[in-house]
């Protein structure tokens, strides 16, 4: 029979009160969703900015380093050899090549006169040519925290450096034999991803041809042993493993960004030789790889005067550091057209970025190499009949990204490059007669005993990671940022309103970010939104006393932290 | 004198407020081009604070779209249509205890906690259905990981507390 009328109206009515209930949970839930991925995005852009804005510090170093000699107290000893060392031309921001120059073309081999192994030494004793035994011995080394004595090292570098001086600018690479060929990003150190990678693909062999773009070094505390395994692959198979340059294998970046720092740590009374070896290796590394003349791959990218035929020519080991003029050059307004034009080439190749939008202009952002847009793309693929640009040089949140309708790929291999769970690693695979790309990502884990971290967790401790490094970056600017609040402050009631807020900060710290969104997170607000700004300097350790007296000394250098070990790096490399 | 403060004020509050918008925008303004793609426009709304439906997802949408449909919506039009809503304060989110009595509905037998199977349940095959990465994600977080089900209560003040 059915039920009774009464009944199915209760029926009905449970029916849409559950109705309602479901959809009132999964519109929460969709709510809560969102503001985790608008997190997500929020702590991406500081880190971009964070990390850009540093590197674009570097060509603005004479600024500061100009401001330093002011209130150095000179001491009568001709400070003359100082400043000429550090001669920095007024047009350009770049040191005077002098001080790094090859002191008086020292014959390397040189380098290994006086250096015996200690009967101390536990690790790997090396002998050319390297075998397979000997790499795994090598990693094994690597696991128990051992460093590879100097004089291997140094061995592996003349070798690597033999080897790299027959191979061309643009290297060449087919996969008639191998059928495939795999293409890796930055790895910036990150040893546990190069393993990962090697675990997932299988080490470089004749059948399993490498392409590593670049950036292996510095940022990460392992740059030595990636660099070395890597370098270990390549004196076994010179044929396999192309190794392109990147703007980071390069001594001016070293010095700032961490593997001379680590050079001089793990090599210790060694570390000047050792470091001398990977500035002139580093400057033998070619420039890019063409596969199957299909696909280029080079670290950055290209410009609108980029020219495969120019590049081909140059003299890629004048280039010490491509953030100066090539070699002998003392100053860049005597340099020829020439050595402009090639300079130029090398700089677009490895530092530049596509842009979703057409045209050429100058990377303001990095300081060196250009923003080239889809057009540029297409007409330098068509020109040398390429179908891809294969790329690295920026962190992507999946490891990669395709832009230029399909035409640039970009491949980062550094995974939890800002902080553990900001962004997955990729490798690329290049296979079969029409050269598919597949990629394949991957998250390296420290401990093994790493439980599944949720996703809220995961995002958690990337954002409190970005704000901190944020926090940092405030608190050197504490002084100029107090006086700018003060001056809304009109009634002397600690509070400001928060568009004042966000607009001190971004006219003092000069970084675009969405200050109103991140508000909350950086400082105290009253009930009605307005910003107690005291607060804006809370809860991070100072390091350094502040002494009250203007703008402290101490600030300043603070501020100019990395400049500062940067620049005493270099008066130590060279005139210790 | 109160007069102009007042308009002061309500200046500054639609300044501020047309900020927020931009500043919503541009984090999913992958092209720098003021234009956004229209799957994701969704979450930069609830993102800034507005919950509204899918249903009423919908109509928004509708509104701000173009007359031939790109896959962009483009932030002129966004932006007022969202400058609107946040004046009004329309889209409000449910208060926790609500949310919480929504899942009491759902534990038709008062357990105090539901199943996996019946939240599942609920969530893909009712209301404004979940996909699949939807649902992985909720059961990820909101599963006991001792009990093998949903405390429901718990789950609802440990999302409260993490939402800022």
């Amino acid at each position: 029979m059915g039920c009774s009328p009464s009944k199915k109206v209760v029926r009905a009515k449970n029916a849409t009160k559950r109705l309602r209930a479901v959809v009132r949970i999964q519109t929460w839930y969709r709510r809560y969703r969102a503001n985790l991925e608008a997190r997500r995005r929020c702590t991406w852009s500081i880190f971009q900015s964070l990390e850009y804005a540093g590197e674009q510090d570097q060509l603005k170093l004479h600024n500061f380093f100009n401001n330093m000699l002011d209130s150095l107290v000179s001491d009568g000893n001709s400070p003359a050899p100082l400043i000429r060392a550090f001669n920095v031309n007024k047009r350009a921001s770049i040191y005077d090549t002098q001080s790094m120059r090859d002191s008086g073309g020292e014959m390397l081999q040189n380098l290994l006169e006086g250096m015996e192994v200690e009967p101390s030494y536990k690790g790997p004793h090396l002998t050319f040519p390297l075998t397979m035994n000997q790499l795994h011995k090598i990693v094994q080394s690597f696991r128990r925290k051992l460093t590879l004595h100097a004089k291997y090292t140094i061995q592996l570098l003349l070798e690597v450096r033999r080897i790299l001086k027959t191979q061309g600018n643009i290297r060449y690479a087919s996969t008639s034999l191998s059928k495939q060929v795999t293409v890796c990003g930055d790895i910036h150190g990150k040893l546990s991803d190069l393993y990962t990678i090697f675990h997932k693909n299988g080490l470089p062999s004749v059948n399993n041809p490498y392409i590593f773009n670049g950036d292996f070094v510095d940022r990460g505390q392992f740059s030595t042993e990636v660099v070395i395994v890597l370098f270990s692959c390549f004196v076994m198979n010179p044929n396999e493993v192309y190794l392109n340059r990147g703007n980071h294998e390069d001594h001016v970046m070293n010095l700032r960004y961490g593997f001379v720092k680590e050079l001089q740590m793990k090599y210790k009374q060694h570390s000047r030789k050792v470091i001398h070896m990977f500035k002139d290796v580093f400057s033998w590394l070619p420039l890019a790889t063409v596969v199957d003349d299909q696909i280029i791959v080079c670290h950055g990218g290209i410009s609108d005067t980029t020219n495969l035929k120019t590049l081909a020519k140059i003299d890629r080991h004048r280039y010490m550091s491509t953030l100066q003029p090539p070699g002998e050059c003392e100053d860049i307004s005597t340099m020829d057209t020439q050595d402009l034009i090639e300079w130029k080439q090398v700089l677009d190749l490895l530092w530049s970025d596509p842009k979703p939008i057409d045209g050429c202009q100058p990377n303001t952002f990095r300081g060196g190499g250009s923003y080239f847009g889809p057009d540029i793309t297409t007409s330098f693929l068509q020109q040398n009949k390429f179908k891809l640009l294969i790329r690295s040089h920026e962190c992507k949140p999946e490891g990669f990204e395709y832009t230029h309708n399909g035409q640039v790929l970009t491949v980062f291999s550094a995974s939890n490059y800002y902080e553990m769970g900001s962004n997955l690693g990729a490798f690329v695979r290049i296979q079969g007669a029409e050269l598919e790309c597949r990629v394949v990502q991957y998250m390296s884990t420290h401990s093994p005993t790493h439980r599944k971290v949720s996703f809220t967790q995961r995002i958690n401790t990337v954002e409190k990671s970005a704000i901190q490094d944020l926090k940092e970056k405030i608190l050197a600017s504490k002084h100029k940022l107090l006086s700018e609040f003060k001056k809304c402050d009109l009634d002397n009631s600690g509070s400001i309103s928060s568009s004042d807020w966000c607009c001190a900060l971004e006219t003092v710290l000069e970084i675009e970010l969405p200050w109103r969104t991140l508000k909350s997170k950086i400082a105290k607000c009253d009930n009605n939104g307005d910003v107690q700004y005291e607060t804006t300097f809370d809860e991070l350790e100072v390091r350094h006393r502040y002494s009250g007296n203007g703008p402290s000394i101490t600030e300043t250098l603070y501020r100019h932290r990395e400049n500062l070990e940067t620049i005493f790096r270099l008066i130590d490399t060279d005139h210790s | 004198m109160a007069g102009t403060e007042e308009k002061d004020n309500a200046d500054s509050l639609v300044a501020d407020i047309h900020k927020k918008i931009t500043e919503a925008f541009d984090l999913f303004d992958h092209e720098s081009n003021k234009t956004v793609d229209v799957r994701e426009v969704g979450t930069i709304i609830r993102s800034l604070g507005c919950v509204p439906s899918e249903a009423e997802l919908h109509d928004m949408l509708h509104e701000i779209e173009e007359e031939e449909p790109t896959g962009y919506i483009r932030f002129e039009k966004f932006s007022i249509m969202m400058t609107k809503v946040l004046i009004e304060r329309r889209y409000k989110p449910t208060p926790d205890d609500q949310i919480l009595r929504a899942f009491q509905v759902l534990d038709t037998e008062g357990k105090g906690y539901l199943t996996v199977e019946e939240l599942t349940k609920y969530m893909t095959e009712e209301g404004e259905a979940f996909n699949q990465e939807e649902l992985e994600e909720m059961l990820s977080a909101a599963v006991n990981p001792d009990k093998g089900n949903i405390q429901y209560k718990d789950y609802v003040s440990e999302m409260s507390q993490e939402d800022t």
